[in-house]
């Protein structure tokens, strides 16, 4: 089975082919029972383990069940992370929660609450030939009739994501003095990158990374912490997915580091791909383009009215735009009206300078794609990165072309029906996330009450590096 | 047969370890070793022996499975199972390292240099293909990682005249990239080994790839038309298949530039050369064995070089640690 992760993920040794150290190391959780543990194992016909008594009765053993948090904290092989994913973070999953609630009354039933991305509905609007934010309001329709309570919008928390960032930097730009890893800070909304980053240049590289979390994080806090406690719900009766362009967002929804510990629920449940929206679709037999389009739920949404909006700069978020603005404004007093992006290596590697009386004041990078992240990584592992902040994406081209979007469909070209998502997720309107009103009144409201070191692990995360397991078995010629 | 191997030398070039790869320089004047012993050696006759002239030992920490002339004979790449490519710069008779290529995740096991010298690919068990490009500034960067093999990746060599660059893999697949919007693209794969792929080599006009594999077997593959409908521009097809010479597991193959002739390196510790019948249909040509050398070596033979400059020349070298010299001679 040909792997859906991110090319980088595919590259970190994680679905190398099993050698003997790489092998799933796992050990077999067994749940002791007390009492004196004299016992024989036989292995039945079918391939069963039992567990045969003194006494000669029999007990079924159990087989042991990989998490995918356990794939994550191992440095071996993802191959069988997949087959994790496809159990606890599917389509599948979402529909049996769905099923679940249907034969449940009201009060046991699991509030289901869809967080739609901006990336996934351009490429679905691409498909069905619609707008963007057409494909957001019929999207809103589809899965209400399934039984889904609430439909928002990752362009909303995208706010925080952004607004976080550019705090971010400007903290960081301040003490680059002091402190040699403050800059470049390289963006933190890719997952891929991260899983990479973490496994593979550890403690090197994760200081530069930005704590701030991704859009897709940011919506998980604010629906199982804020909505939860508006709702007057526990955390676990919220079951929350999202709908993402790119695969690695499962992993990124299986970090420890967004697991509630206390209400033992993930802030974010399930993640599926735009491809498992279509399958859902061709599943019910529907065309989006024959569902009604209903507006999307206010509450958590960067909407007005019917109209969704967006945020300026690349379709990978546009966070190297809004730090670059900001930083510009706040750091130089400089209002910069146009961003100009020059292309260096290829199209995947772009630089925008701020330049003053001949002398470069900020200089900003997006680098997408393996290739350029390895030439960024040189770079600065050689101190020769000239750069203040980077937005790093492991896709070729960014998000719009993750590899959880669809795929093209009859003559056209992977090349033209991105051109096509481009142009879609393009066309909703921007606005900047100082201008949202409900963004600055959940800062003033909810951030303020939860004191300022429960706000930050709110917005923020950790990073952590995983140790490599190296012995002289892994060895081939 | 009527054609001969003789033996010119033979020389202890790692002892006590493995020799896993040797390479001419472009004038044909020095020869460079590696091994398991981590280090690589520069060879060069003086009078009539061949002596070591310098040793490259502080580069690697593991094995150093290939080495490779730039065009220009001034550098020297180095693969190694440390997960880095060394890049070596000749200075009077001496070698500085300039600079170490990182970034495959796992051993690397083999690289090589473009015609126009501006380009590196290597390649790694980690399955990918990377194509490097070296500046004015002697700056490398990485420009392509491209990932279409399912295994290891065992070999890489580029086309004499195209841009193209072809590799061999544990998968039992060739793949043939090709440049597309700054970005190398696999655009043929090459299947019929039933095993893996260990090396490949063009002939001199590169028109045809010859693979040799651990199905003991060695293919010649020519240039084709693509099928109607393909997707791809560029297609490769199997003309010929020499079977039935080789003991055990190929190597390592290479075509002489100057005389046409094909060298292969055996796991039987032989060491082979084949001519082609020059009057056969080149879409179905004869190669035949017209030289054999069956034990050439004590221990598996590793690999097998042409001297671009002295017609006949060949070097090989084995898991016995040393290297022999050969003269080929055809009776034609």
């Amino acid at each position: 089975m040909a792997s859906h992760f991110s090319g980088v993920l595919q590259l970190t040794d994680l679905d190398d082919f099993i050698t003997p150290s790489q092998e799933c190391v796992k050990p077999i959780k067994v749940e002791k029972k007390h009492g004196r543990s004299l016992a024989k194992i036989q292995i039945e016909d079918d391939g069963n383990y039992f567990q045969v008594n003194q006494d000669g009765r029999k007990q079924k053993l159990e087989k042991a069940k990989i998490t995918l948090n356990d794939c994550l904290a191992c440095s071996g092989c993802i191959t069988s992370a997949e087959s994790v994913l496809i159990t606890q973070q599917s389509h599948e999953e979402l529909y049996k929660v769905l099923r679940q609630n249907k034969q449940r009354s009201g009060g046991e039933q699991q509030v289901v609450v869809v967080s739609v991305s901006p990336q996934s509905r351009a490429s679905l609007a691409a498909h069905f030939g619609l707008s963007s934010s057409d494909a957001g309001r019929r999207l809103t329709s589809f899965f209400k009739s399934l039984g889904v309570h609430y439909v928002f919008d990752t362009s909303f928390s995208r706010n925080f994501s952004l607004l976080e960032s550019q705090r971010e930097f400007i903290q960081r730009f301040q003490r680059k003095e002091d402190d040699k890893k403050a800059l470049p800070m390289l963006a933190s909304a890719c997952p891929g990158w991260i899983c990479y980053a973490e496994k593979t240049h550890g403690e090197f590289i994760l200081p530069y990374i930005s704590t701030t979390r991704s859009p897709q994080q940011m919506m998980g806090s604010l629906v199982k912490n804020y909505f939860a406690e508006q709702q007057g719900l526990p955390a676990q009766r919220i079951y929350h997915v999202t709908v993402m362009p790119c695969y690695d967002k499962k992993l990124e929804a299986s970090r420890p580091d967004f697991y509630l510990t206390e209400a033992e629920t993930r802030e974010v449940d399930c993640v599926i791909t735009s491809g498992e929206v279509l399958k859902m679709l061709e599943e019910e037999g529907v065309s989006l383009s024959d569902v009604e389009a209903v507006p999307v739920d206010p509450m958590f949404s960067h909407v007005c009215g019917e109209e969704f909006f967006t945020h300026a700069g690349s379709g990978s978020g546009g966070y190297l735009h809004h730090i670059f603005l900001h930083a510009a404004k706040e750091l130089f007093g400089e209002e910069v009206k146009e961003l100009t992006y020059k292309t260096l290596k290829n199209k995947d590697f772009q630089e925008v300078t701020l330049e003053k009386d001949g002398e470069v004041l900020l200089r900003f990078a997006a680098t997408y794609g393996f290739r350029n992240i390895q030439n960024l990584v040189q770079k600065l592992k050689r101190g020769k990165s000239p750069y203040h902040f980077v937005e790093v994406m492991a896709c070729p081209s960014g998000c719009l072309n993750g590899g959880g979007q669809l795929k093209p469909q009859q003559e056209e070209s992977n090349k033209e029906l991105l051109q096509r998502v481009e142009e879609l997720y393009q066309a909703e309107r921007s606005t900047a996330p100082e201008e949202d009103a409900r963004v600055t009144q959940l800062y003033h409201t909810w951030l303020q009450s939860v004191g300022e070191k429960r706000a930050h692990q709110l917005l923020h995360t950790q990073y952590h590096a995983v140790e490599k397991a190296t012995n002289g078995l892994t060895i081939k010629w | 047969m009527k054609d001969t191997l003789e033996l010119l030398h033979r020389f202890s070039a790692h002892p006590d370890s493995r020799c896993w790869y040797v390479a001419w320089n472009p004038r044909g004047t020095l020869l460079a070793s590696c091994g398991g012993d981590r280090a690589i050696r520069i060879w060069g006759k003086e009078d009539e022996s061949w002596v070591c002239k310098c040793v490259l030992s502080d580069g690697h920490q593991r094995t150093i499975r290939k080495v490779a002339w730039s065009p220009c004979g001034n550098y020297l790449a180095s693969a190694s199972f440390d997960a880095t490519t060394s890049i070596w710069k000749k200075k009077n008779n001496d070698f500085e390292c300039l600079t170490v290529l990182e970034g495959h995740e796992n051993e690397v096991k083999c690289v090589a240099w473009s015609p126009s010298g501006n380009l590196l690919a290597t390649c790694s068990r980690d399955k990918s293909v990377w194509v490097w490009e070296v500046d004015e500034d002697d700056e490398y960067e990485c420009v392509s990682v491209v990932n279409s093999h399912t295994q290891d990746v065992k070999h890489v060599t580029w086309h004499p005249t195209m841009p193209l660059l072809a590799s061999a893999s544990y998968d039992n697949k060739v793949c043939i990239y090709k440049e597309e919007d700054d970005d190398w693209e696999c655009r043929a794969t090459l299947e019929g080994h039933t095993s893996t792929v260990w090396s490949l080599t063009f002939d001199p006009t590169g028109q045809r790839l010859a693979s040799c594999s651990d199905d003991r077997t060695v293919r010649i593959w020519k240039e084709a038309q693509p099928d109607e409908g393909s997707s791809s521009d560029i297609a490769w097809k199997c003309v010929c298949t020499l079977s039935g010479f080789h003991g055990r597991t190929v190597y390592d193959i290479a075509w002489c530039g100057l005389t046409g002739a094909l060298a292969t390196a055996c796991g039987d510790d032989g060491v082979r050369v084949f001519k082609e019948d020059v009057t056969s249909d080149p879409e179905e040509p004869i190669f035949s064995m017209s030289a054999h050398v069956p034990k050439a070596h004590s221990q598996d033979v590793n690999c097998v070089a042409w001297s671009p400059k002295e017609a006949g020349l060949l070097a090989s070298c084995s898991d016995d640690g040393d290297i022999c010299l050969w003269s080929y001679k055809s009776e034609d």
